[in-house]
C-alpha cells in the first residue's frame, strides 16, 4: 500500500519554510497567519468595548497613536469600521485559518496515516491565496474613507456605493473573495485526502472525531463558500461596473435588483458557515474528552453521525436569519421547524460528551480544561439559539445584543476555546516541546471566566433591548440603566484580551525552551502519536496498519497501560478470539483506576 | 477493500484520487453556477413581466445553433476519450483540436449575440435583467476560455505523444471540465433563452 511517494526533503530556506508543500509547514503558516489576525481582530473588539463602556472618551495609552485625528476617540464612522472588520477578520482570517487551516492541515494526514495531503501543491497554493487575500485586506485600511463599514454581513444597500462610498468596501469584498477561493482549495484537498489516503484498516468509523469534524467542514466549505463567492462577485460588479443586482430604484416597479437577494445568497452560505466554524472544534473536543477521561468516546457513531446530520441540516435552515425581511410566514415556519430539528442531533453528541466524562478517570490537563470549557459555552450558546430559531421570540430579539451574545458563545467562544484545547494538545507534536501547564491553567481560568462574563452580559443587555451595532447606548433613556452591565462586559473583555498575552508568552517560551515532549506525552492512541515529535518530513515509513478505534482506553484486558495505539496489533488486547471483546466497552467504564 | 486495491497499479490509484478531487472541484463550481441561477430565478419570480417592458427579446436562432455546437464539441471530445481509454487507434491531436475549434466557434457566435443585444440597448447596466443576462453568459464564456486553456495544454501533451491508454488522466479530467461547462450552457440556454 505504498501509494504515496516519499518526496525528498527540500533544502533551501524558501522551499522549506515559505513555498513548502509539506502539510505540517503549511499548517504552521496558517497558524501564525491566524494568530496575527486574531490579535488584530481582538484589538478591534477592545476598541469597540471601550466605546460602549466609556462613550466618547479617548482610548487610554495608545488611543492617540491609533486614531490621531480624533484625539483617540472612537468616532461613529470608525466604530462602524471596527465592528464590521472585527467580524470579518475574526471569521475569515482568524478562526478559519486556525481551526481549519492549521488543525485540518496538521491533523488530517497525521491522524489518518498519510504522508501528506492528496494534492500538496494545491495545498501550498491555498495558503498563498490566503496570504494574498490578507495583503488585500490590510490594504483596505489604507485607502481614503477607510475600510469596509457595512457590517460583517455586508448587506446592500449599506454595502453599495450609496451606503459605503470609496474603495474600502470594494477591496474588502475582493479580499473575502480571495479568502473564499483559498478555503475552497483547502476544502477540495481535505475531502479527497480523507476519502483516499486513509491507512489500511482505517474505515470511516475508525477515524478520530477530529478528522470527522474537519471532513464535514471541508464538505460544507466546498459546497457553500462558492455561493459566497458568487454573492461577492455580484456585489463587486454592482460597486464597480454599475450593474443592478442588489440595487432597487425607489420609483422603479420592474427590472430592478433586490437587496434581499443578497441576504438569501449570503445566508445560503452563511448558515453552513457557522457550522463550518464550529464543526472542527466539536471534533477536537469529542476526541480530547475521551482522551483525558481515559474512556472510549461514548457512542462514537452517534457523535459522528450526529455531526453529519447537523452538516446536512445546516444547508436547509438559512431562512431563520431572515424572519424579519417580510418572508412568507409559511416559509418562515418551515425554516423554524428545520432549525429547531438541528437541536436533536446536536443534543445527541452533547449528551455523548457528558457521558464520555461520566465516571471517567479525568486528567485535568489544560487541553481537557479547555474542552470542558467548550462544552459549557456551547451548551449556553445552543440553548440561547432556541429563542432565535423560534419566530415569535426572534421578532423581538432580532438585531439585539442577544444575537451577538448567542453567536459569540457558539462560534466565537466555543471555537476560540476549542482552538486553544487543540493547540495545547498538539503543540508537543508540532514543536516537539510541552507548553507550560501552570501558565496554561491561568490562561484557561482567566479566559473562561471572562469570556462567559462578556457574552452572557451581552445576552442580558440584548434581552434588555439594546440593539447591536449601536454607537452610543447612553443617549437612549431606555438603555441608560444598562450602562453598568456594559461597563462590566467591557472590563471583562479587557481582562480577556490581556490574558491572551499569557498564551503568547507560553507559546513562544515553550517553543524555545519548553520541556522536551516524547513521542506520546499524553498517552493517547491516535496515529500521530506513533511518530516522533515533531514528525519527520514524510510522517510515516512504513504506512501503519490500523487495528483499533481511536479511543481504546482502560480496556481491562490490556496490562501495564490504559491505552492502546490504533497501530498496535490486535494481540495487545490479550488475544481472546473476536466476539468476546464485545464486553470491553461496558467494562471499561468501571476501570477508572487502570493506571 | 484493501485487497482489491492491492492489485491496482499505483498510477491507477493516483488517477482515482485526482478524479475524486476533480469531482469535488466541479461540485464547488456547480454551486457557484447554482447561486447565479438562483439570482436569475429570484429576479424573474419578482418581476411582473419577463423580459421587463422595453427590453428586447433574446434571440433563439444563434444560441440554439450554439447549443448544437456545444453538444457536438462534447461528443467529439467524449469519442476521443473513449478511444484512448479502450486503446483503439485515434489521431488524438486532430480530435482535441476539433473540440477546441468548436469551442472557438461557440465564442465567436456568442460575441455576435452579445453585439446584437448591446445594439438593441441591453447592457450590463440595464437594470436587473441586463445584469443577470450579461453576468451569466460572460461568466460562462470565461469558463469556456478556461476550458480552452486546459484543452490547449492537453493538445500539447497529445502532440508530444504523452497521452496513452495507461496514462491519460489529464485528458479525462479536461473532458470532465469541458462536459461540465457544456452542461451549464445547455441549462443556461433552456432557462434563460427558451423558458
Amino acid at each position: 500500500m505504498s501509494a504515496q511517494h516519499i518526496h525528498p526533503e527540500p533544502t533551501t530556506f524558501l522551499r522549506k519554510y515559505w513555498f513548502s508543500t509539506d502539510h505540517k509547514v503549511i499548517a504552521r503558516q496558517f497558524l501564525w497567519l491566524g494568530c496575527f489576525f486574531l490579535a488584530w481582530g481582538g484589538m478591534m473588539a477592545m476598541l469597540i468595548r471601550w466605546q460602549l463602556a466609556n462613550p466618547g472618551e479617548p482610548f487610554p495609552l495608545i488611543g492617540q497613536l491609533l486614531m490621531p485625528r480624533s484625539g483617540g476617540i472612537v468616532t461613529p464612522s470608525a466604530y462602524t469600521t471596527l465592528f464590521t472588520m472585527h467580524g470579518l477578520i475574526m471569521i475569515f482570517w482568524g478562526i478559519t485559518p486556525v481551526l481549519i487551516g492549521f488543525f485540518g492541515n496538521f491533523c488530517i494526514p497525521l491522524m489518518i496515516g498519510a504522508r501528506d495531503m492528496a494534492f500538496p501543491t494545491l495545498n501550498m497554493a491555498s495558503f498563498h491565496t490566503m496570504f494574498i487575500a490578507s495583503v488585500i485586506l490590510l490594504g483596505s485600511f489604507m485607502v481614503p474613507m477607510g475600510s469596509g463599514a457595512a457590517g460583517w454581513t455586508t448587506y446592500p444597500p449599506l454595502s453599495t456605493q450609496v451606503g459605503t462610498p470609496g474603495w474600502g468596501q470594494t477591496i474588502v469584498v475582493i479580499a473575502i473573495f480571495f479568502a473564499g477561493v483559498a478555503t475552497i482549495m483547502g476544502g477540495i484537498n481535505y475531502v479527497t485526502t480523507v476519502i483516499r489516503l486513509r491507512a489500511p484498516g482505517m474505515g470511516y468509523f475508525q477515524m478520530p472525531l477530529t478528522v470527522w469534524g474537519q471532513w464535514l467542514t471541508a464538505i460544507l466549505n466546498v459546497l457553500f463558500v462558492p455561493v459566497l463567492g458568487a454573492a461577492a462577485l455580484l456585489l463587486i460588479l454592482d460597486r464597480t461596473f454599475g450593474t443592478e443586482f442588489y440595487i432597487n430604484g425607489s420609483m422603479a416597479t420592474e427590472n430592478t435588483g433586490d437587496p434581499i437577494l443578497f441576504q438569501h445568497l449570503f445566508w445560503i452560505f452563511g448558515h453552513p458557515e457557522v457550522y463550518i466554524l464550529i464543526l472542527p472544534a466539536w471534533g477536537i473536543i469529542s476526541d480530547l474528552l475521551a482522551f483525558f477521561s481515559r474512556k472510549p468516546a461514548y457512542w462514537y457513531k452517534g457523535t459522528a453521525l450526529g455531526m453529519t446530520a447537523v452538516t446536512i441540516l445546516s444547508a436547509v435552515v438559512y431562512g431563520h436569519h431572515m424572519f424579519v425581511t417580510g418572508m412568507n410566514p409559511l416559509l418562515g415556519k418551515s425554516f423554524m421547524l428545520l432549525t429547531l430539528i438541528i437541536s436533536v442531533p446536536a443534543e445527541v453528541f452533547f449528551l455523548n460528551w457528558l457521558h464520555t466524562m461520566w465516571k471517567g478517570s479525568i486528567r485535568w490537563t489544560v487541553p481537557m480544561a479547555f474542552s470542558v470549557g467548550v462544552v459549557f459555552v456551547f451548551g449556553l450558546g445552543g440553548l440561547t439559539g432556541l429563542f432565535l430559531g423560534t419566530i415569535s421570540t426572534d421578532l423581538y430579539l432580532h438585531d439585539t445584543y442577544f444575537v451577538v451574545g448567542h453567536f459569540h458563545l457558539t462560534m466565537a467562544a466555543a471555537a476560540f476555546l476549542g482552538s486553544f484545547a487543540g493547540i495545547y494538545f498538539w503543540f508537543p507534536k508540532v514543536y516537539g516541546r510541552m507548553m507550560s501547564e501552570k501558565i496554561g491553567k491561568w490562561h484557561f481560568w482567566l479566559s473562561f471566566i471572562t469570556i462567559n462574563a462578556v457574552f452572557c452580559g451581552q445576552l442580558v443587555v440584548g434581552w434588555g433591548g439594546m440593539q447591536r451595532r449601536l454607537y452610543d447606548p447612553s443617549v437612549y433613556t431606555f438603555l441608560e440603566h444598562l450602562g453598568g452591565v456594559n461597563k462590566l462586559i467591557s472590563y471583562a473583555a479587557f481582562v480577556l484580551g490581556i490574558s491572551q498575552l499569557l498564551f503568547v508568552y507560553n507559546f513562544i517560551a515553550s517553543m524555545i525552551r519548553g520541556e522536551k515532549a516524547g513521542d506520546n506525552p499524553w498517552h493517547v492512541g491516535t496515529l500521530e502519536w506513533s511518530v516522533p515529535s515533531p514528525p519527520k518530513h514524510y510522517n510515516f515509513d512504513p504506512i501503519p496498519t490500523v487495528y483499533h478505534g481511536p479511543h481504546e482506553y482502560s480496556n481491562p484486558k490490556v496490562t501495564g497501560k490504559d491505552w492502546v495505539g490504533q497501530w498496535e496489533p490486535p494481540d495487545v488486547i490479550g488475544g481472546p478470539p473476536a466476539g468476546e471483546e464485545k464486553k470491553g466497552e461496558a467494562a471499561s467504564g468501571s476501570t477508572q483506576a487502570a493506571e | 477493500m484493501g485487497e482489491v486495491l492491492a492489485y491496482r497499479s499505483e498510477r491507477m490509484r493516483q488517477d482515482v484520487t485526482s478524479w475524486i478531487g476533480m469531482v469535488v472541484f466541479l461540485a464547488a463550481w456547480a454551486m457557484t453556477f447554482a447561486a447565479l441561477f438562483f439570482v436569475y430565478g429570484a429576479m424573474r419570480v419578482r418581476s411582473p413581466m419577463w423580459p421587463p417592458s422595453g427590453i428586447a427579446m433574446l434571440p433563439l436562432g444563434l444560441p440554439g445553433l450554439n447549443t448544437l455546437v456545444v453538444l457536438l464539441s462534447s461528443a467529439v471530445l467524449h469519442r476521443a476519450v473513449v478511444r484512448v481509454r479502450e486503446g483503439r487507434p485515434i489521431r488524438l491531436p486532430a480530435w482535441v483540436g476539433a473540440t477546441m475549434g468548436l469551442g472557438l466557434l461557440f465564442l465567436a457566435l456568442q460575441i455576435v449575440v452579445w453585439r446584437s443585444m448591446a445594439e438593441q440597448g441591453l447592457l450590463p447596466q440595464t437594470g436587473g435583467y441586463g445584469a443577470v443576462f450579461w453576468t451569466l453568459t460572460l461568466f460562462h464564456a470565461l469558463h469556456v476560455v478556461a476550458g480552452l486553456g486546459v484543452l490547449a495544454w492537453v493538445l500539447g501533451q497529445a502532440l508530444r505523444g504523452e497521452v496513452t491508454t495507461a496514462k491519460h488522466a489529464a485528458l479525462r479530467h479536461a473532458a470532465m471540465f469541458w462536459h461540465f461547462v457544456g452542461t451549464i450552457w445547455v441549462l443556461l440556454f433552456v432557462l434563460v433563452y427558451v423558458a
